[in-house]
């Protein structure tokens, strides 16, 4: 289990992944809300989070539906094929690329890696001059189109440069502990 | 992407930058007379009126915020010397040797000596053209890394504050492209394809024909001071056929 601690991850095994029940299920009523009986019959459909969707299909309890943004002749697949850097990703999936590194294998789609790979590689370069160039105020629109990893990236690039910029202005450098700020009571 | 590193560990703040940039070594002519001290790191001085000596950069400024001593200007930091770097900066794709600290060590002279640098005006415009255009390049270098599978970045002569100003992306980015390159992403989509070329791919490949670097993984860069070096491209063009 790689970064078992990580927030991100385990943020991103939270993605509803689509899937379809194999089996009748007692107790469950919750994943199908559309009847009282408070159970879930084979052959019903129900977006699980990524983590339980794992431990079902490998005890064959559910197959698997590929994620929309996966799928192999879904919308986003054309659309990253067009122009990669302008599509808004996190309304679909906000950790676009941990799941997919997730889910490949589990549901072994070969085309998911290359086409991952390819997604990232169009979008990194937006993201560097975007990163590198974009002032403050500007940046929110933009923002809103890439994944949190690709947020990350964007932030870090960001970050060391507002860093710097502030270190060329100088300015006050030393900074007062808070003890010593506090004024000193007339005696 | 989980990161195996913490991202913002290995990164200086500009500050400690600045301060590891006060230990190089700078000439001073003091107008006091002192024995000489006897530091950790070596022993400077003796002083005497007129008399040029080495002392480190933060001993210097100390000196001269107390009216003890002129600074002497780096040789780098002429008018000629700049120029001339300005030049071929720009005519060529390399980056020009250039001291290791010298936006810092610009920056603290240009700070504290202004009157002891010749035609400061000049070389502190030229100091800063030589920054931005290095800038650039690196900004330009940087978007090359998207077009084959890179998995190291050698930048030769980079100084210690732009290659802290790229390393949190940097290594960012290549984390996550070496994640979605590595075999196991891709690997499997054309082993049926073609096994023989699926042995060559993987992070530690050794030996090419045209006997290239051959690089560790990405996580090498957070440890070299020497910068950033190394990732090693593996150049397969139909991966994705």
């Amino acid at each position: 289990m790689a970064g078992y601690y990580d927030i991100d991850d385990i943020l991103a095994e939270e993605e509803l992944v689509p899937s379809v029940f194999q089996h009748d299920a007692n107790g469950v009523g919750l994943f199908d809300s559309s009847d009282d009986t408070d159970k879930v019959i084979a052959g019903s459909r129900a977006e699980l989070p990524f983590w339980l969707v794992r431990e079902l299909y490998l005890r064959q309890l559910i197959s698997i539906r590929v994620p929309p943004c996966f799928d192999r002749d879904s919308k986003t697949r054309e659309e990253i094929g067009a122009d990669a850097a302008h599509v808004d990703l996190k309304s679909r999936c906000a950790y676009f690329y941990t799941l997919g590194c997730k889910i490949a294998p589990l549901i072994g789609d070969k085309t998911i890696g290359p086409f991952l790979l390819v997604a990232f590689r169009t979008r990194y370069r937006e993201v560097l001059i975007k990163a590198h160039t974009l002032s403050l105020s500007v940046a929110p629109k933009y923002l809103i189109l890439l994944t949190n990893e690709e947020a990350k990236l964007y932030e870090a690039g960001q970050s060391s440069i507002v860093a710097f910029k502030k270190w060329r202005m100088g300015g006050p450098r030393f900074q007062m502990a808070p003890v010593l700020g506090r004024k000193r009571k007339p005696t | 992407m989980s990161s195996a590193s913490e991202p913002h560990a290995s990164a200086f703040s500009a500050a400690e930058l600045e301060f590891l940039a006060e230990d190089e070594l700078i000439e001073i002519v003091p107008n006091l007379r002192m024995d000489p001290l006897n530091f950790i790191s070596g022993d400077f001085g003796p002083f005497r009126p007129q008399i040029a000596t080495q002392v480190p950069l933060w001993l210097a400024v100390a000196l001269k915020k107390r009216g003890k001593c002129t600074i002497r200007a780096p040789e780098w930091m002429s008018i000629d010397k700049l120029s001339q770097v300005l030049e071929s900066e720009r005519d060529s794709e390399k980056f020009q040797p250039l001291p290791f600290h010298y936006v810092e060590i610009s920056r603290l002279l240009f700070d504290h000596a202004r009157e002891d640098i010749p035609d400061i005006y000049m070389v502190r415009s030229l100091v800063e053209d030589i920054k931005d255009v290095r800038f650039h390049k690196i900004g330009t270098g940087l978007e090359i890394i998207s077009k084959e599978r890179t998995y190291a970045l050698r930048l030769k002569n980079l100084s210690a504050m732009e290659a802290n100003i790229v390393r949190p992306f940097v290594t960012r980015a290549l984390e996550t492209l070496y994640k979605l390159g590595s075999s196991e992403m891709i690997q499997e989509s054309d082993t049926n394809r073609q096994p023989p070329q699926a042995m060559n791919r993987g992070p530690r490949t050794t030996s090419r024909k045209d006997g290239d670097l051959i690089l560790g993984n990405i996580f090498d860069i957070n440890s070299s001071s020497e910068l950033l070096l190394m990732l090693r491209k593996i150049i397969d063009k139909d991966v994705r056929n």
